[in-house]
């Protein structure tokens, strides 16, 4: 841990606590990109370049939870706040609702690890905040306790982060802000709000299970358009007159895509079968009907999904709660709350004519 | 022979109490075609900025004597014998520059020694390095740093080594940056102080951060790279000048 006295001009000896997930790999060669020792750094497997890594850029809010360092925000001032940040620098804040799917994400590094030793083809994780700099040492000492590997930091120190989200070539952002995400979203980022909650059901830690909804999510929000001006019946009759039509992208497709091209490489592997990555369309779309269309979008695209499931206008939650997601993404706030109170981890994603409405009565 | 002049239309600083940033006459003022007045160069944005900033500080304490003192310094004969026009060219733009070196290639850190630079900044790099040479803090401009106006001004202090090569000018300076940067709140400030390491990891960075804050500097922004490319960051980032082992390197 930091050993920090309020009066920094007394500290002379400065102690990081070290992670214990630093151990030197064997199958790693020096290279000069290796850290180096003689800045007292420890070897560690080395971060991918942005442009060939899945980055996945994470906000502390929702990394960790920091209701308690909010309120104070609120209450009292950023001034107050930073302090009450530094004063409690040793200690490490508790899980957000995206740590379970960061610490899938590793898993799944772990396992490329072991296959393709030089590629660079992983999850990237950074952490991308508006906190400013004073805040850095307390995420380091919290990420160091619960064991992450996190090597990457944008503290935009109230900039907006946007303009970074691209220049680490971000594929996804999660944030508890809904104005930056929309904003994210404008320029082309895949990008969701998250929600802290209380009741988590437990998730599965040798495999990520990502979820998604079909409309205005993997694709672009037309046909909720259509039900949402003229009704069921009409979108039925639309999807059904339409069904060779392919639907055009939605905000996650990227997303999606990036995660079949990682997949491939355990098929490649011969493993198919013990994938530690595996990924769910939940749609309110009927099988038989206006689920073809989907269907078939997502076959044109050269996109698998593992598993997909329609609802038929039926509610959420409960599959949601059989398939265990580390994260599921949908465009209405209606069923990110739904699926939340039965334990799952539900990310919005403010996109298209839903978010004109207060609440979707299913789609 | 150097010869200091002040600048009778700006407010002198007390150069002890003040942050003396020299800046080389040709990263101000450029070769203009026609006229008697130059045009305008890499730093004059980064002018701009300081001035806004010390506007700010003398509004916020009409008695703040920690002021940016501004020093042009030119550096080679040329400039050397165009004292007037340099002078009347710093009028016509309204440059908050307290006093002017006219001096060569030879005896222009001279200059910014007897004037007791903390910051030395330059387009050309052998000017940087020779200032370097003697002591003085010294950075590159018009490499890795952006002309567009901005209503901020934005430092970046960048590398890997950077606490453990501080010397004690990098010190005074930091100390005395860092000092100004506290007269004003954590928002909306004049001033952003930027850090950024470019190959270590969080331990390293958590360490940096830690180090810089024993010495006096609490940096805005803080930017972890662990091998990612700068370039792209740096774009967002648009510091007016850069410090630190790494600012070389592309």
């Amino acid at each position: 841990m930091v050993k920090m006295s309020v009066d920094p001009v007394k500290v002379k000896e400065l102690q990081i606590c070290t992670s214990s997930n630093g151990e030197k790999r064997e199958s790693w060669k020096e290279t000069d990109e290796l850290q180096e020792d003689h800045l007292g750094l420890t070897a560690k497997p080395k971060q991918p370049k942005p442009e060939n890594a899945v980055t996945i850029a994470v906000s502390t809010r929702v990394l960790f939870r920091t209701e308690l360092e909010e309120k104070v925000f609120e209450q009292h001032g950023v001034e107050e706040y930073l302090r009450y940040q530094i004063e409690h620098e040793n200690e490490p804040f508790a899980p957000g609702p995206a740590f379970p799917f960061v610490k899938a994400l590793e898993t799944v590094n772990a396992r490329l690890r072991e296959l393709y030793p030089q590629s660079e083809e992983l999850f990237d994780i950074v952490l991308v905040t508006y906190n400013h700099a004073h805040v850095g040492i307390r995420l380091i000492n919290t990420i160091n306790h619960h064991n992450l590997f996190i090597e990457r930091f944008c503290m935009t120190g109230g900039s907006s982060p946007i303009g970074y989200l691209k220049a680490w070539q971000t594929n996804l952002y999660l944030s508890a802000n809904a104005e930056k995400v929309r904003e994210a979203l404008t320029e082309g980022i895949a990008a969701a709000t998250m929600f802290t909650t209380d009741k988590r059901t437990e998730v599965s830690e040798t495999q990520l299970r990502v979820a998604f909804d079909g409309d205005a999510v993997l694709f672009s929000d037309e046909s909720e358009r259509i039900f949402k001006a003229h009704g069921l019946d009409k979108f039925f009759e639309h999807e059904r007159a339409n069904e060779d039509t392919l639907l055009d992208h939605g905000p996650l497709k990227g997303f999606l895509e990036a995660l079949g091209k990682l997949q491939k490489k355990f098929y490649a592997k011969g493993q198919r079968l013990d994938c530690p990555i595996r990924t769910f369309l939940v749609t309110a779309r009927s099988a038989a009907s206006s689920g073809i269309r989907a269907l078939k979008t997502l076959r044109a695209w050269g996109l698998e999904i593992d598993e997909a499931l329609f609802l038929a206008g039926a509610p959420k939650g409960p599959m949601l709660e059989k398939i265990r997601p580390h994260i599921y993404f949908d465009d209405q706030m209606f069923h990110v709350e739904g699926a939340a109170e039965m334990g799952t981890v539900a990310a919005h994603v403010p996109y298209g004519v839903a978010q004109k409405h207060n609440s979707g009565v299913g789609e | 022979m150097v010869s200091t002049i002040a600048n009778v239309d700006v407010m002198q600083k007390d150069a002890d109490k003040a942050l003396v940033v020299a800046i080389s006459c040709s990263a101000v003022l450029e070769d203009a075609d026609d006229g008697d007045v130059y045009a305008a160069g890499a730093a004059f944005a980064l002018l701009q900025a300081l001035k806004s900033v010390n506007r700010q500080l003398v509004a916020a304490n009409p008695d703040e004597s920690l002021l940016f003192d501004v020093l042009l310094v030119t550096t080679d004969e040329r400039r050397r014998r165009q004292s007037a026009r340099i002078v009347s060219s710093t009028k016509h733009y309204g440059l908050e520059v307290s006093r002017f070196c006219f001096s060569g290639q030879e005896d222009f850190v001279e200059c910014l020694l007897e004037n007791q630079a903390q910051l030395f900044l330059s387009t050309e790099p052998e000017e940087v390095a020779l200032a370097s040479q003697r002591g003085v803090l010294s950075a590159l401009l018009g490499h890795q740093t952006w002309s567009s106006p901005s209503e901020q001004l934005r430092v970046l202090l960048c590398g890997d080594d950077v606490v453990a090569t501080f010397t004690p000018a990098t010190q005074r300076f930091w100390s005395q940056l860092g000092a100004l940067r506290g007269r004003f709140g954590v928002l909306d400030s004049p001033v952003s102080v930027s850090v950024m390491t470019a190959h270590g990891g969080r331990q390293h960075f958590g360490a940096i951060l830690a180090g810089l804050r024993s010495r006096g500097l609490k940096a805005d922004e803080a930017h972890c790279l662990a091998g990612a490319p700068r370039g792209p960051i740096l774009e967002v980032l648009r510091p007016h000048f850069l410090l630190g082992d790494l600012a070389w390197l592309p």
